[in-house]
């Protein structure tokens, strides 16, 4: 059995506030601190509202490893993953997936560099580090092929604070008399950023505007973070002449996301790329049913909870919908699903997940 | 269940295009035209050199990093301040320090009345030494040889350990629930917790954090604690010492923390001494003091502003009048609650 760790810090390269990783990595070190170990956050970059809670990553301190491991949470090529390289103690790497070059450099060149490196430097740690785990089986297989000889799943702790808050009242107020004229509501949730394929999502409201529901409506909530990409989609919907039925409601508070949740009738997911995808399981606990594009860790999140497409055609995609909305009993079946699967996807279960994954490095002899 | 429901709709896909309904080119012609707004928007754009990034402009990758530091901007905003707006900013220096001073020498005089107003009041009553042993302001962990820590007993013990493992196990049905004492002293109640099948930790800023046993307990005050615990995830919040020293707008502060860590269907139990006992003890010393105990219909009034339900009261405990216990819940969504979860 190991000696155990004084402390147990973690490093990231960016932490900030209503952001899926940056959660998991403050609840981790909830997880850390409950099982008696010092623990701190350590950031190349942090938002404002987590000065305090976090420290700069000048400030790790590099005791001998006996007494402190330090687990990397890697998503994005970084400093910091150098940092975590160089350091003399016990090495962990949570991994939360790095998007492939290919779906984010024609839009952001910068960006295909950074993921490339991340991908990269998870490869260069494989051989130092103790245990990979990572939020999901497709994630884990990724370590594992990045030569990781020891590796875990741990899922993601999403942030369930959220699903708690109660819906925004103007905002269902204005939803509920947008729906009063006819039409279903689509939604989706995620950064606009080009992996997340929301003009997908537009292409297959334009041909179920065509072919089955003239007056469906799309509210795509989630942060501009690809100016590019978000010009390109502004233009588009200007171009398809949709430019009143596709709402882009940016970043919003958790109350206005809950008044979206309550009153869409459909999720509609096209990523091309997900290494996990919390708003997948927002939707079920909202009772929302779930239409998503089955790649990456797409169909091991959603499960048997929602239809999982085999391709993201505009027609298939638009039919899928359809479905769902006309098909009462199949709508029904996912909602139950969907409660059963938060239920299953639950916090605590994350959470002893993660303890585990770090007991497990403690028996190791 | 959906492998079929899939397979069912990618047949009506076909019978749809073979029927003519898919009306011929669309797909094209959406791909084609977002194709055309991608070029639009990426001709656009500001161009983005590679030599731009840190990754390629042959830096070392590692002395790259740059965290964002508070006090280099806070220093950097005064030297503006002091440039832009001359003596009268001066002048709002010099004010803030006086202030500053003022309200330290305040907090310094209040923190000794408390302190001899609280030794007055656990001479008093021996349950109350025993809760209030905690709420002495200003020990270091260092000094904590000393002090007793608080250890509840007879009928409030039982009533405590009643309300917080009921909720707590009607709750979470799959796992131990997690429950947390604040000012939790040596951590005896943490361990009774444990022992009813609780996953219990504690926190007091004065007790050096330990872990063996199934006792978990962190050096951490209670505001403190409360402050960085994620929404939601509590079981079980128990809040002794704490509670008998806030300044009104503090008790609301902690209230609402205490409200927002709760899961739903969670459960804070607060022990406190009672109002009355601390003015009769030393009505000078209770009325200067900065922080004092609250009456449990002030603090049910709190606890039901911060929208936690089912409140309850424990007091006229025989063993010891002075002290009197209060719990309440945290609403389960409807939403949740019609189907069992959570």
């Amino acid at each position: 059995m190991r000696t155990r760790p004084v402390r147990i810090d973690q490093v990231i390269p960016s932490i900030v506030e209503r952001d899926a990783v940056s959660h998991h990595t403050l609840e981790a070190q909830r997880v850390l601190h409950s099982l008696g170990f010092v623990s701190e956050i350590y950031a190349c970059n942090m938002g404002l509202g987590l000065a305090g809670r976090v420290h700069p990553l000048k400030d790790l301190p590099r005791e001998r490893g006996e007494h402190q491991w330090v687990c990397y949470q890697a998503s994005i090529g970084s400093p910091a993953a150098d940092a975590i390289a160089s350091h003399p103690g016990l090495k962990l790497v949570d991994y939360h997936n790095i998007s492939p070059s290919e779906l984010v450099e024609r839009w952001m060149p910068h960006l295909g560099e950074e993921v490339r490196l991340g991908r990269r430097q998870l490869a260069e740690l494989a051989p130092i580090v103790e245990l990979g785990f990572a939020d999901s089986e497709f994630n884990r297989a990724e370590l594992e092929d990045a030569g990781y000889r020891r590796t875990a799943v741990a899922p993601l702790m999403v942030d369930t604070s959220n699903l708690y808050c109660p819906p925004d009242r103007r905002v269902v107020d204005r939803l509920e008399s947008a729906r009063a004229l006819g039409g279903h509501d689509w939604l989706f949730v995620g950064q606009m950023l080009p992996h997340k394929a929301h003009h997908d999502v537009i292409k297959a409201l334009a041909c179920t505007r065509r072919m089955f529901d003239p007056d469906a409506r799309l509210h795509l909530v989630g942060r501009e973070s690809c100016p590019a990409y978000a010009d390109a989609l502004h233009r588009y919907v200007s171009a398809l002449g949709l430019t009143a039925a596709v709402e882009f409601a940016g970043s919003i508070s958790p109350g206005e996301l809950a008044a979206y949740y309550s009153s869409a009738d459909v999720l509609v997911c096209c990523s091309d790329h997900e290494g996990f995808c919390a708003p997948l399981l927002e939707a079920m606990h909202h009772r929302l049913p779930v239409v998503a594009y089955g790649v990456a860790a797409v169909p091991e999140t959603v499960l048997d909870a929602g239809i999982v497409l085999p391709s993201k055609s505009p027609v298939l995609v638009a039919t899928a919908v359809q479905r769902v909305l006309t098909d009462h009993q199949l709508r029904d079946a996912l909602v139950r699903a969907g409660l059963e699967r938060t239920r299953a996807n639950s916090v605590d279960g994350a959470r002893r997940a993660f303890a585990q994954a770090i007991e497990q490095v403690l028996q190791a002899a | 269940m959906t492998s079929g429901v899939v397979a069912e709709i990618e047949a009506e896909v076909r019978q749809l295009r073979a029927s003519g309904r898919v009306p011929p080119g669309l797909e094209d012609e959406l791909d084609r035209c977002f194709e055309e707004a991608a070029e639009a928007s990426l001709a656009a754009r500001i161009p983005v050199t590679a030599s731009d990034s840190w990754f390629t402009s042959g830096h070392s990758i590692a002395g790259l990093a740059s965290p964002v530091s508070l006090a280099q901007l806070g220093k950097q905003a005064t030297m503006m301040a002091r440039r832009r707006l001359g003596p009268s900013f001066r002048r709002l220096e010099r004010r803030t320090s006086l202030g500053v001073a003022w309200a330290g020498e305040a907090a310094s005089i209040q923190a000794h009345v408390t302190a001899d107003h609280l030794e007055r009041l656990a001479a008093r009553s021996p349950l109350a030494s025993r809760v209030l042993s905690a709420a002495r302001p200003g020990e270091s962990i260092a000094s904590g040889a000393g002090i007793v820590h608080p250890s509840i007993e007879g009928p409030l013990l039982a009533w405590v350990l009643e309300r917080l493992s009921a909720a707590v196990l009607e709750r979470s049905r799959e796992a131990p629930g997690l429950v947390l004492h604040t000012e939790c002293g040596d951590g005896r109640l943490v361990e009774a917790l444990v022992a009813r099948g609780l996953d219990a930790r504690g926190a007091d800023p004065r007790w050096p954090a330990r872990a063996d046993g199934g006792t978990r307990i962190l050096a951490a005050g209670a505001l403190e604690y409360l402050g960085a615990t994620v929404s939601g995830t509590l079981d079980g919040l128990l809040l002794t010492g704490v509670v008998d020293r806030l300044r009104p707008g503090a008790a609301r502060v902690l209230v609402q923390l205490a409200a927002r860590s709760l899961a739903p269907g969670g459960i804070v139990v607060l022990v406190s001494a009672r109002p009355e006992a601390a003015v009769a003890t030393d009505p000078v010393a209770a009325d200067l003091a900065a922080g004092r105990p609250l009456h449990p219909v002030t603090w049910c009034h709190l606890l039901a502003r911060s929208g936690l339900c089912e409140l309850a009261v424990f007091e006229h405990d025989e063993s010891d009048p002075d002290v009197f216990a209060v719990s309440a819940r945290r609403a389960v969504p409807a939403l949740l609650a019609e189907d069992g979860h959570p």
